[in-house]
C-alpha cells in the first residue's frame, strides 16, 4: 500500500466520477475505499440484468460503501463502487453505483489508500 | 471492469442556499499511514469508545469502517427537508432501535472548529425488531454491546479533519486542512 488521501466532494457532484477525479488529483493509479458516507440526491446502482435501477431521494443517506479504483489498459482511471442507501424512512437499497447517476446531495467524505500493484509479491 | 448500463433517468441537481464553491474536489494526502485494528469498549458510547483510546494513540484524524456487533442501545437519524429552510436537508428527530445489530458503518473523526473530537457516522442495523434499516448515528447516545466490535483504523498524520462552516449549503462539514488546531 502506499499513500493515504481523504476528500470532501460537493453537491451535485458525481460520486463515481468524482472519486476518479479524487484519484487523478493525488496521482493516484490505483486505490482502495477505506472509509466513505455521504448523501445523495438519488442513487442509481446497476441489476444482475445488466439494467440500471433508480432509487428516489432525495437526501439518500449512504450507509456503507466500499470498493476500489484502477487504470485500465487505456490509462483511464475507473472506479468500482458498491454500497447501500437508507432512504427518508430509512429503509435500504443497495448495488454497484452506475457512473453518472449518483450526485451528491449534502457532502460526501471519501478515505483512499493508494495500492501500488508493482509491490505485490502475488 | 464490468460495463457500466445506461442511466434510465437524468440525474438532477439541486440548488443550495448559498453561493456555490469552485472547489468541488477538496482532497489532501499524507505520505503514509498509520492502520489500527480498534476493538470498541463494551458499555461505552460509541463516540467514547472510538474517540479515547485513539487519542491515546495520537489519532485526533481518520477514516473508519466499522465490522458487525451488537449494541445494548443504538440510535439513528434519516434525512428530512429542513423545515426551518436554513438548508435544504437536515435530520429528522432521532429514531431508537433498541437493542441492535450494526451489521456494517463508516465514520469520520476529525475535530470541532475549537479543536474538540467530532465523529460522523452512518451505518446499516438491524433493530431490535427486526427490521432493517440505515442512516446517520447517533454516536453519543449509541451504547456498545457485552461484545466489543471491531473498527479498522486509517490515521490521517499529515493533515486534519475539521468541522468547518461551507457557505453554499449552509451547514458545518468535515473538511481538511493542512494546518491543525488544538483545543
Amino acid at each position: 500500500m502506499g499513500r493515504i488521501a481523504f476528500a470532501r466532494i460537493a453537491p451535485n457532484e458525481d460520486l463515481v466520477q468524482s472519486v476518479e477525479k479524487f484519484c487523478m488529483a493525488q496521482g493516484f493509479k490505483n486505490a482502495f475505499v477505506r472509509g466513505a458516507l455521504g448523501s445523495l440526491v438519488d442513487a442509481c446502482i446497476s441489476t444482475a440484468n445488466g439494467q440500471s435501477r433508480h432509487i428516489t431521494g432525495p437526501a439518500l443517506e449512504v450507509v456503507s460503501l466500499g470498493g476500489e479504483v484502477r487504470t485500465g489498459p487505456d490509462g483511464a482511471l475507473r472506479a468500482a463502487l458498491s454500497g447501500v442507501v437508507a432512504d427518508m424512512q430509512g429503509n435500504l437499497v443497495g448495488g454497484p453505483f452506475v457512473s453518472g447517476g449518483n450526485l451528491v446531495c449534502m457532502t460526501f467524505e471519501v478515505t483512499l489508500e493508494e495500492w501500488l500493484p508493482e509491490r505485490a509479491s502475488v | 471492469m464490468t460495463p457500466q448500463p445506461a442511466l434510465n433517468t437524468s440525474p438532477h441537481t439541486l440548488q443550495h442556499p448559498g453561493p456555490v464553491s469552485s472547489l468541488r474536489i477538496n482532497s489532501r494526502s499524507g505520505a503514509g499511514s498509520r492502520h489500527f485494528r480498534l476493538q470498541l469498549e463494551p458499555g461505552l458510547s460509541l463516540f467514547d469508545a472510538l474517540v479515547q483510546p485513539l487519542a491515546k494513540v495520537g489519532v485526533q484524524s481518520a477514516g473508519m469502517v466499522i465490522f458487525g456487533g451488537y449494541f445494548e442501545r443504538l440510535d439513528y437519524c434519516v434525512g428530512q427537508v429542513d423545515p426551518t429552510q436554513n438548508a435544504l436537508f437536515n435530520y429528522a428527530a432521532p429514531r431508537q432501535a433498541g437493542a441492535a445489530y450494526m451489521m456494517a458503518g463508516n465514520a469520520t473523526l476529525g475535530k470541532t472548529h475549537d479543536g474538540l473530537p467530532a465523529v460522523h457516522c452512518h451505518a446499516a442495523l438491524r433493530t431490535q425488531a427486526g427490521e432493517v434499516k440505515g442512516g446517520h448515528i447517533v454516536t453519543e447516545a449509541s451504547i456498545v454491546g457485552a461484545q466489543p466490535l471491531v473498527v479498522l483504523v486509517t490515521a490521517f498524520d499529515d493533515f486534519e479533519l475539521r468541522v468547518t462552516f461551507d457557505a453554499e449549503t449552509n451547514i458545518s462539514l468535515f473538511q481538511p486542512h493542512h494546518e491543525k488546531v488544538h483545543a
